[in-house]
Order: C-alpha cells, then structure tokens, then sequence
C-alpha cells in the first residue's frame, strides 16, 4: 500500500471540543486522558466501567439538545440513544481521549435525523415544558411578559432550518464564539456568520410583531 | 423589509455596540438586543434513571463492536420460532426417498481427501506511506484500540517512505495513519468506508487474498 500520489492530503478536522457545562462555564480539558483509559477499558471487556462515561457526559449536553429538538423530554431521548449508540461503535472512536467531541458529534446527528423526523411528521414544540425562570426583583407581569417572549423564540427557533438553528443554539445558548464552533461541526467562520445572519432574518420575520 | 441592517447583524454578533450605531439604527438594534435577551439559557437536567436505562440497553447487547445488523442476524438464528408446512402426500414419498438417498450417501464409504486450503488465523500485513515531509508516522485502528502511540512507522532508507510489519488477526480492520500527531491519512492503497462522522477510515480484510500464513 504506497501513497503514490506525493502530497498529503488536507489535515482532516478532528473536533478537539472544549465543554461547556450546563451554566455556560468553560470546563477544563482534564478529563480527556480519564476518558482515554475508559474507553479502552471498554473495548477491553469491562462494559461496567461505561458508566462513568454516561455519568460524565449525560447532561453536559443536554440543554443543546433540548433546545434543538424543543423540549427536553425529546432531549432525554436523544441522549440516551446517543450513548447507546456510541457504545456500539466505539470501536470506531479513533481519538479515545476526545470522546467528549466525538459524542456530540453522535449526538448532533441524532438531533438532526430526528428533527427531519419531525419536519415529516409536523411534531409540536413542547413549549410549557421549561419553567420559566422567575426573578425576584421583577414584577408579575414583567415576569410573565419574559416567559412568553421565551417561549416566543423558542417556537420561532424550532422553524429555522437544523443548520441555522445549531449555530444560533451554539452561540447564543451555548456561548461559544465562531471559532469555537468552527471547532466542533466544522466549517469556515464566513459560512458560519451567513448561516447565523440569514437565522436572524428569519427571526425577525417570525417575530415582526415582537421586534 | 424584515432583514436586519449588516450593522445590527454585528451587534448581534457580538462585535459592535449600540453606542457604535448610527442614530437611526439604534432602535432597531434596541430591538435586536430584546430578542437576544429572551434567550432560555435555563440549564436542562435529564432524569436521574438515564444512566440505568443507557447501561440496561448495552447490557442486552453484549461486547461493543457488534453492529446492531449482525446482533439481528444473531437473534434471529437463536429465537425460537413456528413453522407451518403444507405437504401434499405424494411430494411427501419424494421428499423421504430423497432423504434416504441423502442418509445413504453421508454414512457410505468414503474416499480419503486431502485437506483444503482454510482460512488463516493470523496474517502478516505490512502498511506503507510516502509521506514527504513527516517528522513521525503511526497506524492506528480497531487492531489497536486508535492507539496513536501503539504502532509507530520506521522511516525507511530512501526517506519519505514509512512503512511497520504487523501480525494481525483474522477479520476486518479499519484504520488510519497519524502524521506527526495531527494529520488522520487513510491509506490510499486501500479501500475507505465513512466512519459515520464526516470522516473516512481505511478498511483491509485479513484472510482473504493478498496476505500468507503465519
């Protein structure tokens, strides 16, 4: 087998994903050498020692989920075939360490197939299914004001295209900057801006009554 | 009109402020801010029986690597199952000749017979890469568990050729080469599945054509 060719090809895009948790804080990358050895422990025969994996992940992720599906029962779902699914092919996870990335990357796709699913079927947004976070400090009615603006977006979200509403969830719900996310799906800063550029078009067509 | 102006889209983004619009646009960047702030950022807590339900469903399934097809085809062959024939009597009386026919033939003498060729356990594979510039070169695959570390090439005398021996068992392997730490280069003498990720891994069959016995 000899690469007649000269050239190497162009460096693949290996996802090296620094997390989030679920407030938005930026994790350290520490677990990555942890989660090498689990895994491999795994594809050893210790299928016990999986757990940790799940326990680690299960809900670091979530709220991605839940805000690209719409509600977080569709999230819960998702998350647990996502894991199931990983574990079946974990013997295609080439980079141990980065099983962070690698599950979001399952798990994005689930999110997607799922979401084709739904265009399909016309499934409801489950829009009473957060509560919405009350302050305070704020009047009743301001209060229920920002509830319904919340659900409001929320619904307008679910109408994007997946694509836009990924990159819209990514940096606005996620925080993460376009670099960042370039880092995780892949992609070019520019695409990712007109991706994101067109979402708050339509956004503000959905919600022209609004803004 | 019910795009947002280029300006707006920038302080949405992050990288410009109200105080950096021009007077006209400020209402509408007013408003565009509104929207960013009903944004529900509210953490999501899945339930605590997640993890058992996720190690419950592995548990059903065995050792990782089996592909839900082949865990099918497993199933299949050892679930119980009805069957139902319809015999006419006079297919029946050929169905028994032919069986006794058959019996007749397994039990009788037999001439002796010299063994055939089988499929080799183990095989020696020897991976090759030109790679003009590479400082260090790996193999990495289901063989190794991905260990970037665990196969390493051995540049040979003519330079940018790298090339590692090893004995691998019989079966399907899919793997990749590593070039100085970073770069996943299949090996383009060999046949690429997509891993299911954006990504393509190369694929060899040990025991078919191609390798000899140990």
């Amino acid at each position: 087998m000899l690469f007649s060719r000269g050239q190497l090809p162009p460096p693949a895009a290996a996802p090296r994903i620094e997390c989030t948790n679920s407030t938005g804080r930026r994790l350290a990358a520490a677990d990555t050498t942890v989660d090498g050895a689990v895994v491999r422990a795994v594809l050893a025969g210790d299928i016990e020692r999986y757990a940790e994996l799940v326990g680690r992940y299960r809900d670091r992720y979530a709220r991605y989920a839940a805000r690209m599906l719409g509600s977080p029962d569709a999230a819960e779902d998702a998350v647990q075939d996502a894991f199931v699914r990983a574990y079946d092919q974990l013997r295609q996870c080439r980079e141990p360490d980065n099983f962070a990335g690698w599950f979001f990357l399952i798990l994005r796709n689930r999110c997607f197939a799922e979401g084709r699913r739904d265009a399909r079927r016309g499934t409801a947004v489950d829009l009473d299914a957060q509560p919405i976070a009350g302050r305070g400090s704020e009047r009743p009615d301001a209060i229920m004001e920002a509830g319904e603006q919340r659900r409001e977006l929320q619904l307008a979200l679910q109408q994007l295209t997946a694509e836009q509403r990924e990159v819209f969830v990514l940096k606005h719900v996620e925080g993460l900057s376009y670099e960042e996310i370039t880092v995780r799906i892949g992609g070019s800063v520019a695409a990712l801006k007109m991706r994101m550029h067109r979402a708050y078009d339509r956004l503000r067509e959905l919600l022209r009554d609004r803004i | 009109m019910t795009e947002f102006h280029p300006l707006v889209k920038r302080l949405l983004d992050g990288e410009a402020t109200l105080a950096d619009l021009p007077p006209e646009l400020r209402e509408q960047g007013a408003a565009a801010l509104r929207l960013l702030g009903a944004i529900d950022r509210t953490p999501v807590t899945l339930d605590p029986a997640l993890d058992a339900r996720v190690m419950a469903a592995i548990g059903q399934r065995g050792r990782t690597g089996q592909s839900p097809a082949s865990r099918r085809a497993l199933r299949w062959l050892s679930e119980p199952r009805e069957l139902r024939l319809r015999v006419r009597p006079w297919v029946l009386g050929v169905g028994l000749a032919a069986a006794a026919g058959l019996v007749a033939a397994l039990v009788g003498p037999r001439a002796p017979q010299a063994p055939g060729p089988t499929v080799p356990e183990s095989a020696f594979v020897s991976f090759v890469l030109y790679a003009p510039g590479a400082t260090q070169v790996a193999l990495a695959g289901t063989f190794n568990h991905w260990d970037q570390a665990a196969t390493p090439l051995r540049r040979a005398a003519a330079g940018d050729v790298w090339t590692v021996t090893l004995a691998l068992p019989a079966g399907e392997h899919q793997y990749a080469f590593v070039v100085d730490h970073r770069r996943w280069v299949t090996d383009p003498a060999a046949p690429a599945v997509d891993d299911g990720f954006g990504r393509r891994n190369s694929v060899i069959a040990v025991g078919g054509p191609g390798g000899h016995r140990l």
